[in-house]
């Protein structure tokens, strides 16, 4: 297939089945606190209502900052996907694209001028302090296959099984990465309710429908990778069924747990880095 | 508003002709990455640009006359 129409067709993909997937979320969410829910197109809706809303800059606003950093975001997920997807590329991109992702939150809630964005942008330093550790999780996947390339992991995987059963813990770790990234998560510390919506407070209208359409590339990308990494190859299918079942799994744990306040945050990822790491090289020493 | 009206109509045109471009063309690798990589992001922020609803003339000034300002 030609390569530019190859990289459209996953990132609209990307999009489309990352927004149904946070509408899924919200879904299944609200039926475990007895809530009929909205449906699971509304965050879809949601995004596009946003994006043709009527739009206006504050003028505490840093200028042309605050629009360049709604698209640093887009195109570092639009990397992701040609990374990921299209060209099966390294992980360390992926790695590097995920730093990128919390500069962005620092930087989005700094450049609005308002102090729920800048509460966020503080908080979005102290969260990296936990979150890229545990995105360090791949130096194990690095010592088990002895590779960082997406391909030759697949590959790896298709002859030796999924690295799920053999690095369990550091599965553990992605997941928890992947839950602190899933809005109302008990990890969300950016984007806490009592920061209003956080660094994306004062990005309203086209702008924040602009971020939803990042974010939701982004969630689906982070589930693409934990299922290429430790479940190996899979047909679109079973793509498809392990999104879906990630997604669940994650509703029910948002659904069921309150917002972590920001210490207790870093600490229960802190230490979760901690006991994934050294329990992984533990049972790659057995 | 004119100048962003403008501008993301300039942007919007040079972003769709850099991906058809990339599709019509088949440059190498690397510079379809580096075209999808820019411009997909502009692409959907110059057409937001452009298709954004606008407040009508009357509404103008009450648009511009911000209650609180000082954070």
């Amino acid at each position: 297939m030609n390569l530019m129409l190859n990289i459209l067709l996953n990132v609209t993909i990307a999009f489309l089945l990352g927004s149904l997937l946070f509408g899924l979320q919200r879904k299944v969410m609200a039926r475990i606190q007895m809530r009929p829910g909205p449906p699971i197109i509304q965050h879809l809706l949601h995004t596009l209502k946003f994006y043709i809303k009527e739009s206006t800059f504050p003028k505490t606003a840093a200028m042309p900052f605050y629009i360049a950093i709604a698209s640093i975001l887009c195109v570092i997920w639009v990397s992701a996907v040609i990374v990921g997807p299209v060209a099966q590329g390294s992980l360390l991109l992926i790695f590097a694209i995920y730093a990128l992702h919390k500069i962005v939150e620092h930087n989005a809630g700094s450049s609005s001028g308002s102090p729920y964005g800048k509460l966020s942008c503080v908080r979005a330093v102290f969260s990296a302090a936990a979150e890229v550790p545990l995105f360090a999780v791949l130096i194990i996947i690095y010592l088990k296959t002895g590779t960082m390339v997406l391909s030759d992991i697949t590959a790896y995987q298709a002859q030796n099984g999924a690295l799920l059963f053999t690095i369990p813990l550091a599965a553990l770790m992605f997941f928890v990465l992947i839950l602190s990234k899933a809005p109302y998560s008990p990890f969300a510390i950016t984007k806490g309710k009592d920061i209003i919506s956080g660094y994306e407070t004062e990005h309203f209208g086209l702008l924040r429908g602009y971020l939803m359409i990042s974010e939701s590339i982004a969630w689906y990308m982070l589930l693409w990778i934990f299922l290429t990494v430790f479940l190996g190859p899979l047909s679109l299918l079973g793509y498809l069924v392990g999104m879906v079942i990630i997604s669940v799994i994650v509703a029910f744990i948002n659904a069921t747990t309150p917002m972590l306040n920001p210490n207790h945050s870093i600490m229960v990822q802190v230490t979760l880095v901690f006991i994934g790491i050294v329990g992984s090289i533990i049972l790659l020493m057995l | 508003m004119k100048t962003l009206t403008i501008t993301s109509y300039l942007m919007f045109i040079i972003s769709i002709a850099g991906i058809v471009y990339a599709m019509v063309a088949n440059p190498p690798a690397w510079i379809v990455y580096a075209i999808a990589i820019l411009f997909i992001p502009l692409s959907i922020l110059s057409f937001g640009l452009m298709i954004m609803a606008q407040s009508k003339k009357e509404e103008e000034d009450e648009r511009a006359r911000e209650p609180f300002i000082g954070y």
